[in-house]
């Protein structure tokens, strides 16, 4: 004698089931995984270029050193340089249209926190701490690429790592919390 | 504009403001990126994340405070004040802490524009600044004698570029009118040191110092010549003087935030200020065995105790203080002046100052610079009755909210119907803007230059300066520079490039005038000019009051009239949101006023035993009905007012002014009378109102109650 | 570099010079991103002070008079918010001596509000929108907060935070008052003062030894950082 499976034993339950659960997993992962790549830059920036020539963070990122932001160069920065060098490349074409217009590049920064995280540079530069530490191997990358897993237990641990003795005042909420 | 506007002439970081709210949400890929918009060329004086501060002048009240304007990536963030100027010392009240609110308000006029007077004939529409130049150019080629200009207070550069344009013109100067004035009798202050010393001049009191104070209904803790000083100076009054903690005694029908302070409040007769001054100055010369000076005679103690309700023992008590004290000050202004006896009032306290000798001592009286004089009431009453009889053919108006700010009763409604053609600078849509032909927006004053000339709480001669803090939001252009243009188009060009040129101009004899700092030459003077925001002596120092020659009288005296059974005195006075033209700031709405802690609404303050004896609650609505007219408003049961006296804040009940101030309360200018004092001040008492309640209720939203009042929820 | 000494913030309020204007209200909602709640939502009790000033009426007519009392959270140093929260949002910054209110992990249970017994702590019942372009007054050192978060008078630790890395920077110790917040910046009458309390010499240590001085509800042994001076005369404590 068959039994009545209750309805949601049934075969078309389950499926729908499943590919319900597929579909919010396949979001999450999609989710994340849009989070972590890149976004279109307006000007593909070569970092790897500029740094094999020499070219110090600083120089365009000046503001590490003494406040929170690191600053995005404007176009009369780049400019400096290249009315000088002029090599012919579709993306220096487009620099060259921003600075005809007088136009702010419009740059999409990567490596950016939530509101309720305050991030200061300064004290960090000033430890020693090397940029490449956290925003990776830019010398190999062309635009940068967003760091993964920037997250608070990644801060802690480099924070007790780096400053065992000073881990009470580098682990209060208020470090980076307000 | 000028050079020093192109400078700064910066872009933003446009998403920073989206960041802040956006990214909170915690992020989903779409908001995970944000654009930012570096500068094309990073101005030197601005670096990424940190502040840059700006030295200027708080434009919020005529007294003239100096601040610090925090701002980053080109916006205006926060308003601190300026620790070196004389008038504040880094202080700052409610008001000019909030004045950003009025900056980055979306009520702002954003243009020039054609209004016609809000009539559905002649709809809106915007004008180019060209177009502007050319209404005011044929404007001022009217027949110079039917040209008028209303400003506001503030005894600035807009003042005198007016005055010599008027001049040149041959038309009639500038008058200078506010509310704050009016409610404070300031021109009978003026009148009175001008019959007392010679000299019109409003009087420096160095409350800081003074150890026996009488405060005849000056409210100097929230409103009257410069709440900031006063309040440093009353801080230090009480904790900072090393020989004693000062008193302080408070004449007054209505506790104001002054007299809440105050050991002691005592609670006189509306209108008898004059006699209890008179009665205690001349009690006081004999007790320090002077001869009693003629005009002090006038009045007994006992006929000043009968007219005032205060006990004669008492004021015998408070005259027997005043005399023997160390240091007695004592100072008036507000309630006391706005009075028929109020020149009477003024003259008798500043010669009280007199009889115990400190003018010009430590804890004494000292006369600020003189200043051109605002305009009374009875100037702007002038006004308006040429206006009526149609002498006026055009009438500027800038600084100031006439229709607003003046008693209704005063028919300027009706007069300015007869004015063909009515420009307004006013960078907000208020009352007077929105009935103009014409609003040429002036900038905010966060984004303009300016200086004012004369602060009436600096212990110092001093000038404050103005300075544009952020870029122009919108398509606004200085007053000065339309003037300037117009003046240029009609052939009566004035011998200045612009309003920077004009200000530089002006402020040329500072060069020789013994400042804290000077230069060689007036660009290198403008730049220290604009770092400090402002220029003053190094060290402090006021003229003394000379002697005054006491009269026989110092005029008659009206006695109070008593009011009729179920008539009340009418009282108004002003808290943090000043004039009105604070009402439209959000941040001001909401701070509680500081004695009966309501906050976005009016109320009128009754004594609890009157309220019982009319059988009102508090939140009852009440009609109060003048011979002018009525307004309603819910019931307060305010302790510390005289039962025969009711009392309405001034500064809500806005018909127009924005989102935040529209359709809020009620106006008391609209039931108040039009009379005057001899100093051309308003009189107010006299004027008696009625209340009958209306059977509705309306809960204020008082902080008071930390449950709030809508009862259970 | 100059080596840090933990400090441990106060604040004293001299009652006998405050007048109850205000203007640490106004300095506080504008340098901390406070949004203003409009009329109903202020007559549901749900206003959104960080320091409110308490006003009292004494004594009968014509003898009346007000008291103002300006409360603000005491930074208390044995907490009632804190062991409360089911989330460790209201927690002990051992660093700064504070009570932090972290809003990333807050919830909204509202537990630390109803155990706090100064009544210092808010919650935001909504979000309060700005219209543009009011946004843009908004100070980029402080978080603004959603709904559903509670949140409180931090004695500016944004500024306190930004003077020590300044300090820091420059290789010197905190000078006496180069931190104030924005309450104490702006007090017209110069009744607030803050400062490190562990330092004896500093100008806030002296006046906390005043003789007028007292703790709000002492007796509940909370250990306020927030030292009142009382009034003298028929006036204020």
């Amino acid at each position: 004698m068959q039994v009545k499976k209750p309805w949601w034993q049934s075969g078309g339950v389950r499926i729908a089931l499943a590919l319900v659960l597929l579909i919010l997993f396949g979001g999450a992962v999609s989710g994340i995984y849009l989070s972590q790549i890149p976004p279109e830059q307006p000007i593909a920036f070569p970092h790897k270029t500029h740094v094999a020539l020499g070219a110090q963070c600083t120089y365009c990122h000046p503001a590490a050193a003494w406040g929170p932001n690191a600053g995005l160069p404007g176009i009369s920065k780049c400019w400096g340089c290249h009315q000088q060098v002029q090599k012919k490349s579709p993306e220096l074409e487009k620099l060259a249209g921003y600075v005809q217009r007088n136009e702010p590049i419009p740059w999409v920064p990567v490596a950016i926190q939530p509101d309720f995280v305050k991030f200061n540079h300064q004290p960090h530069v000033q430890a020693g701490i090397a940029c490449e530490t956290c925003h990776g191997p830019v010398s190999q990358m062309t635009v940068a690429l967003p760091q993964p897993r920037q997250n608070m237990g990644w801060c802690l641990d480099c924070h007790q790592r780096m400053r065992p003795n000073d881990f009470v005042r580098l682990s209060d909420c208020a470090t980076c919390h307000y | 504009m000028s050079e020093k506007i192109t400078r700064r002439d910066f872009l933003k970081l446009t998403a920073m403001g989206a960041a802040a709210t956006a990214v909170m949400t915690g992020c989903g890929p779409m908001s995970r990126y944000v654009v930012r918009r570096p500068y094309t060329q990073m101005p030197e004086y601005n670096q990424t994340g940190e502040s840059t501060y700006y030295a200027s002048t708080c434009r919020e009240c005529p007294a003239g405070c100096g601040i610090l304007v925090r701002t980053r990536e080109g916006r205006a963030l926060t308003i601190e004040g300026n620790p070196n100027h004389p008038v504040n010392r880094g202080r700052l009240c409610a008001r000019g802490l909030t004045a950003q609110q009025g900056l980055y308000n979306p009520d702002r006029v954003r243009g020039p524009r054609f209004q016609g007077r809000g009539k559905p004939t002649s709809p809106p529409r915007d004008l180019t600044w060209e177009e502007a130049v050319q209404v005011v150019g044929s404007a001022l080629q009217k027949p110079p004698e039917r040209i008028a200009f209303l400003l506001g207070l503030v005894p600035d550069h807009l003042f005198d570029l007016v005055s010599e344009l008027t001049q040149a013109l041959g038309a009639p100067p500038p008058l200078r009118y506010g509310a704050l004035a009016a409610l404070d009798g300031r021109t009978t202050l003026l009148e009175a040191t001008r019959r007392l010393f010679d000299t019109p001049a409003l009087p420096y009191f160095d409350l800081a110092q003074a150890e026996v104070t009488l405060a005849f209904g000056a409210d100097f803790l929230q409103a009257w010549l410069s709440p900031v000083t006063y309040t440093r100076a009353y801080g230090n009054m009480r904790q900072g003087n090393p020989r004693r903690r000062g008193e302080l005694i408070v004449f007054e029908p209505r506790q104001s935030l002054t007299a809440g302070n105050a050991d002691r409040w005592v609670p006189i007769a509306p209108g008898s200020e004059a006699h209890v001054a008179l009665a205690l100055g001349g009690r006081v010369a004999e007790l320090r065995g002077l001869p009693v000076p003629e005009a002090f005679r006038a009045v007994s103690l006992e006929e000043a105790a009968r007219v005032s309700g205060i006990p004669a023992a008492q004021l015998e008590d408070l005259a027997v203080t005043f005399a023997t004290a160390e240091r007695p000050l004592a100072l008036v202004g507000g309630s006391a002046l706005t009075q028929p006896n109020g020149l009477v009032t003024a003259q008798a306290v500043l010669a009280l100052n007199a009889l115990v000798n400190n003018l010009g001592q430590p804890g004494g009286v000292f006369l600020t610079p003189a200043e051109a004089t605002p305009a009374p009431l009875t100037a702007v009453s002038d006004l308006v009755r040429r206006m009526q009889a149609g002498e006026i053919e055009v009438l500027f108006i800038h600084g100031v909210n006439p229709l607003f700010e003046l008693p209704a009763a005063l028919g300027f409604a009706a007069a300015l119907e007869n004015v063909p053609l009515v420009i307004s600078f006013a960078p907000f849509p208020d009352e007077t803007a929105l009935q103009s032909d014409y609003i040429f927006p002036d900038h905010s004053a966060l984004e303009s230059f300016g200086y004012q000339r004369s602060l009436a709480g600096a212990d110092r001669p001093a000038w404050s300066a103005s300075q544009p803090v952020v870029v122009p939001l919108y398509n606004t252009r200085a007053t000065v520079d339309v003037l300037l243009a117009a003046a240029q188009a009609i052939g009566r060009a004035l011998p200045y490039r612009d309003e920077v040129d004009f200000i530089q101009q002006k402020i040329l004899p500072l060069l020789n005038a013994g400042g804290f700092y000077t230069a060689p030459e007036i660009l290198t003077f403008w730049s220290r000019w604009l770092q400090y925001g402002g220029w003053w002596t190094p060290a402090a120092g006021l003229p003394a009051p000379r002697s005054p020659r006491l009269p026989a009288s110092f005029g008659t005296l009206t006695p109070p009239p008593a009011p009729a059974e179920g008539q009340f005195y009418l009282l108004t006075y002003t808290n943090h949101l000043g004039d009105g033209s604070g009402a439209n700031r959000p941040w001001l709405q909401e701070l509680p006023d500081a004695m009966t802690t309501v906050t976005w609404n009016t109320w009128v303050e009754i004594h609890p035993t009157t309220a019982e004896h009319l059988g009102l609650k508090d939140d009852d609505v009440v009609r109060i009905t003048t011979p002018y007219g009525a307004v309603e408003a819910s019931v307060y049961r305010y302790p510390a007012i005289r039962p025969d006296t009711i009392a309405i804040p001034f500064g809500q009940g806005h018909t127009a002014l924005g989102r935040w101030a529209e359709g809020r309360g009620c106006n008391p200018a609209q039931i108040l009378p039009a009379a005057t004092n001899p100093a051309g001040d308003p009189a107010f008492i006299g004027t008696t109102a009625t209340l009958m309640p209306t059977g509705r209720r309306r809960p204020l939203a008082r902080v008071e109650s930390k449950d709030g009042v809508y009862g259970e929820h | 570099m100059a080596e840090e000494r933990p400090a441990k913030w106060g604040l004293v309020v001299d009652l006998d010079r405050c007048t109850g204007c205000n203007a640490c209200i106004a300095a506080c909602s504008m340098e901390n991103n406070v949004p203003f709640v409009g009329e109903d939502e202020v007559a549901y009790g749900r206003a959104l002070y960080w320091i409110r000033t308490q006003r009292y009426w004494e004594g009968e007519y014509p003898a009346v008079t007000p008291t103002f009392q300006p409360v603000m959270c005491q930074q208390c140093g044995n907490a009632p918010c804190e062991p409360v929260c089911p989330v460790y949002a209201s927690v002990h910054s051992e660093e700064e001596q504070i009570n932090l209110a972290v809003y990333n992990r807050c919830v909204g249970t509202r537990y630390c509000a109803n155990n706090c017994p100064y009544f210092a702590r808010v919650f935001n019942w909504f979000d309060y929108e700005l219209p543009e372009p009011m946004r843009s007054y908004l100070n980029p050192d402080v978080t603004v907060r959603r709904r559903g978060v509670m949140e409180k008078c931090t004695f500016c630790v944004q500024r306190i935070v930004r003077g020590r890395q300044k300090a820091r920077a420059e290789g010197r110790e905190l000078r006496d008052g180069e931190i104030q917040p924005a309450c104490v910046q702006a007090c017209p009458a110069e009744a607030l003062v803050f400062g490190d309390l562990s330092d004896p010499e500093s100008r806030v240590s002296q006046l906390a030894r005043s003789q007028r001085r007292y703790h709000l509800l002492e007796e509940l042994g909370t250990l306020p950082r927030v030292t009142y001076l009382k009034g003298v005369g028929n006036h204020g404590g």
